[in-house]
């Protein structure tokens, strides 16, 4: 379960100070799905960050299983991101030289898992997502869509805690965009993780139990009846 | 995953990769050729050196400059004017002391008895000049006029006529006669030659009539073992033929150093001593040890001779020294500079990349040694690059083998080297022209360096790139994705 208590975050540009969370407070209970929207600018990545332990907020605390983020050693801060964390860019954020396969190992590397495992559970990964033929392919040799499921076989492969997508769907198209949506829920309901999405996207919102808006380093959340 | 993500970055980058390589390698092929080049210096100047002092002789030791030498000493020679008629051949030899000077017998034993001296053997550098031929007298031929009537005042006419005919016809043999002690053949200005034919001294021969020719001098004058030679009137067997290793022989005639004191009469009495040092590295000290007890004398080391060394070689060997070594150490530097650079700017353009491993989990330091690793491996392609590279320039000028000329012992500081280096007699400085191969020998130390520089390069540029993805921050490097 997240805690976030009176976050604050800024950035200081040239001689600008920008105010990119302003005092945020939110709970997120274990398996809760969370879209967060808002305006270009409003935050919504900052806070994605602060959730994932990527930065560290300037004031508050950021609970996650009662231990402060904010508060933790970057070793400790590490540790937590490779056992706890799992993570889907926009970009797909692929390593282009290794094959699927070994871009799902690549999560495994700082676990300690052994080589052999390691293969073991991405392939095993990687059929979860309907790319069990796809091993050994190039991030170059695959759609958009097929590379996004590679990265979220990589965020799931070690059996994350949470699950936190920053806009997973803002490179694909209409098609591709309901397939990844479909995996996403899927694994959401099967591995009863706590997912944190960041969208533009009004259709995949209005789909969210629960849908935050961050505007202006503010938030809001409610809870939607039509989910 | 360390290996395999290294093996596929560097396929994928491999024209930065090749062009990192290829600046390291032309740095260290550069380091190979220079200091291959240096050693091959090293050995002709050696090689130069050698030709003059002989094996194993690290100083000599000469008698110290004196007032010039008298007009007295200067070769006389008596040819008398015969009988009408006569055509009789008549020669005569004059046996010299080169360069006039001499030290008595007994400083050999007192420079060997000087610490730091292994050995110490002395030599007598003689020149002889032979003048050999005949002297015809002139015919007095009378005149038409003569013996025509009594003058005016009564006094008998004088013959009139003039003297027609006669002349000289003489060959000049100049020739370098050295006394060598028998007793020491491991020492002495004879080490610098082989034996090709006959046998040389037996230590057995301190005073027998036997002489080893030159290889040069035996084919001018058609010796060879077994030949006699005539000096100043001894007649000698030539029991050897020796050939300088290079350049020019010490003598064209060795013998026993008692029959060239009693030739040039000279008894006890020698030129030049040969030293060997006990420990090489300390010449120096050797060196002012004897000068110090040993009033009276010149001790010249190598490193003095060394210095004499002109010509050709000595330009090259500076300019392998200074040009050389600054021209590899700025290729070096700048491929260093670029390689690193090259890396940094690398990592710049994965900041993505590594921003999501550290995202995943990743360490910084393991993603550091992922960049270092790759760096290192660029090294040390560019030192086998270089490694190859340096080889085949090293065996390009061994195969070359371009000749040098060494000129030694000319300029002012010619009066130590008179006797044991050759040149004629007299006093002037003497200066000996030799020509030697220049070759580029590759050590196991010149390749170990390389290797080492290869390394170095690599973590330079590792450092570079290292530095500069240790500092990413996860969250900076998704930054960018927005």
């Amino acid at each position: 379960m997240y805690e976030l208590r009176a976050v604050t975050k800024h950035y200081t540009r040239s001689k600008d100070t920008v105010q990119a969370l302003d005092g945020i407070d939110l709970t997120i209970p274990d398996g809760d799905r969370l879209v967060i929207q808002g305006p270009t600018g409003g935050g919504k990545s900052t806070l994605l960050q602060m959730l994932g332990g990527l930065d560290r907020p300037t004031s508050g605390r950021v609970v996650l299983d009662g231990t402060d983020l904010a508060a933790l050693p970057e070793a400790r801060l590490t540790r937590v991101r490779s056992e706890s964390i799992g993570f889907v860019f926009q970009s797909f954020n692929l390593i282009p030289t290794l094959t699927a396969q070994e871009n799902v190992e690549t999560a495994l590397v700082p676990l300690g898992v052994k080589p052999k495992q390691r293969r073991e559970q991405a392939a095993e990964a990687l059929k979860s997502v309907g790319l069990g033929e796809r091993l050994a392919h190039l991030p170059g040799e695959m759609s958009g869509g097929q590379q996004q499921r590679v990265a979220i076989a990589r965020a799931l492969v070690k059996q994350p805690k949470v699950l936190l997508a920053d806009e997973p769907t803002g490179n694909l198209d209409e098609s591709m965009r309901d397939e990844i949506m479909d995996v996403l829920e899927r694994m959401w309901e099967e591995l009863g993780l706590t997912f944190v999405m960041v969208t533009h996207d009004s259709a995949i919102a209005r789909k969210a139990p629960r849908l935050a808006t961050l505007r202006k380093g503010r938030i809001t959340v409610k809870e939607n009846a039509r989910a | 995953m360390f290996f395999t993500y290294l093996r596929r970055e560097l396929r994928r980058r491999r024209k930065a990769a090749f062009v990192v390589a290829s600046g390291l390698a032309l740095g260290i092929a550069l380091v190979i050729v220079v200091t291959s080049v240096s050693a091959g210096m090293g050995r002709a100047q050696d090689k130069v050196l050698q030709s003059l002092y002989g094996l194993g002789t690290d100083m000599t030791v000469t008698k110290a400059a004196a007032p010039a030498a008298s007009s007295s000493e200067r070769p006389r020679f008596r040819f008398d004017a015969q009988d009408d008629g006569s055509t009789g051949e008549q020669s005569s030899d004059r046996v010299m002391v080169r360069g006039f000077q001499t030290l008595a017998s007994s400083t050999v034993g007192k420079v060997d008895a000087q610490s730091g001296v292994a050995d110490a053997v002395g030599g007598l550098s003689l020149q002889v000049v032979k003048v050999s031929g005949a002297f015809t007298r002139g015919r007095f031929e009378q005149g038409a006029g003569g013996g025509q009537g009594r003058g005016r005042g009564g006094a008998l006419p004088s013959p009139q006529g003039r003297v027609e005919g006669g002349g000289a016809d003489f060959d000049v043999n100049n020739y370098s006669v050295y006394g060598t002690d028998v007793t020491k053949p491991a020492l002495g200005p004879l080490t610098s030659s082989k034996i090709t034919s006959g046998r040389t001294f037996t230590t057995a021969e301190t005073n027998a009539k036997v002489a080893v020719a030159d290889s040069a001098y035996a084919k001018e004058k058609k010796l060879k073992a077994g030949s006699t030679v005539t000096i100043k009137g001894s007649t000698f067997k030539v029991i050897g033929i020796a050939t300088a290793d290079s350049g020019d022989a010490a003598a064209n005639l060795y013998v026993p150093l008692k029959q060239a004191q009693t030739l040039a009469g000279a008894k006890d009495k020698v030129t030049t001593i040969y030293v060997k040092a006990t420990d090489s590295q300390r010449i120096g000290g050797v060196k002012s040890e004897i000068q110090k007890n040993i009033p009276g004398t010149t001790v010249t080391t190598s490193a003095d001779l060394a210095d004499t060394v002109s010509g050709s070689l000595s330009t090259a060997s500076s300019l392998a020294a200074s040009v050389g070594k600054w021209l590899s150490i700025a290729v070096l530097a700048a491929a260093f500079l670029v390689a690193g650079l090259l890396t940094s700017s690398a990592v710049s353009r994965r900041v993505r990349e590594f921003g999501t491993l550290k995202a995943l989990g990743w360490k910084s330091s393991r993603v550091t040694r992922q960049v270092v690793g790759e760096a290192v491996v660029n090294g040390l392609v560019g030192g086998a690059l270089g490694i190859a590279l340096g080889l085949a320039g090293a065996y390009a000028v061994t195969a070359v083998s371009p000749t040098l000329q060494a000129q030694v012992g000319g300029g002012g500081g010619g009066e130590g080297f008179r006797g044991g280096f050759g040149g004629g007699p007299g006093r002037a400085a003497v200066t000996k022209t030799l020509d030697v191969a220049l070759t580029a020998p590759v050590s196991l130390t010149t390749i170990a360096l390389a290797v080492a520089l290869a390394v170095t390069g690599g973590l330079i540029a590792g450092a570079f790139g290292g530095w500069r993805a240790s500092r990413l921050r996860p969250a900076d490097a998704l930054r960018r994705v927005e």
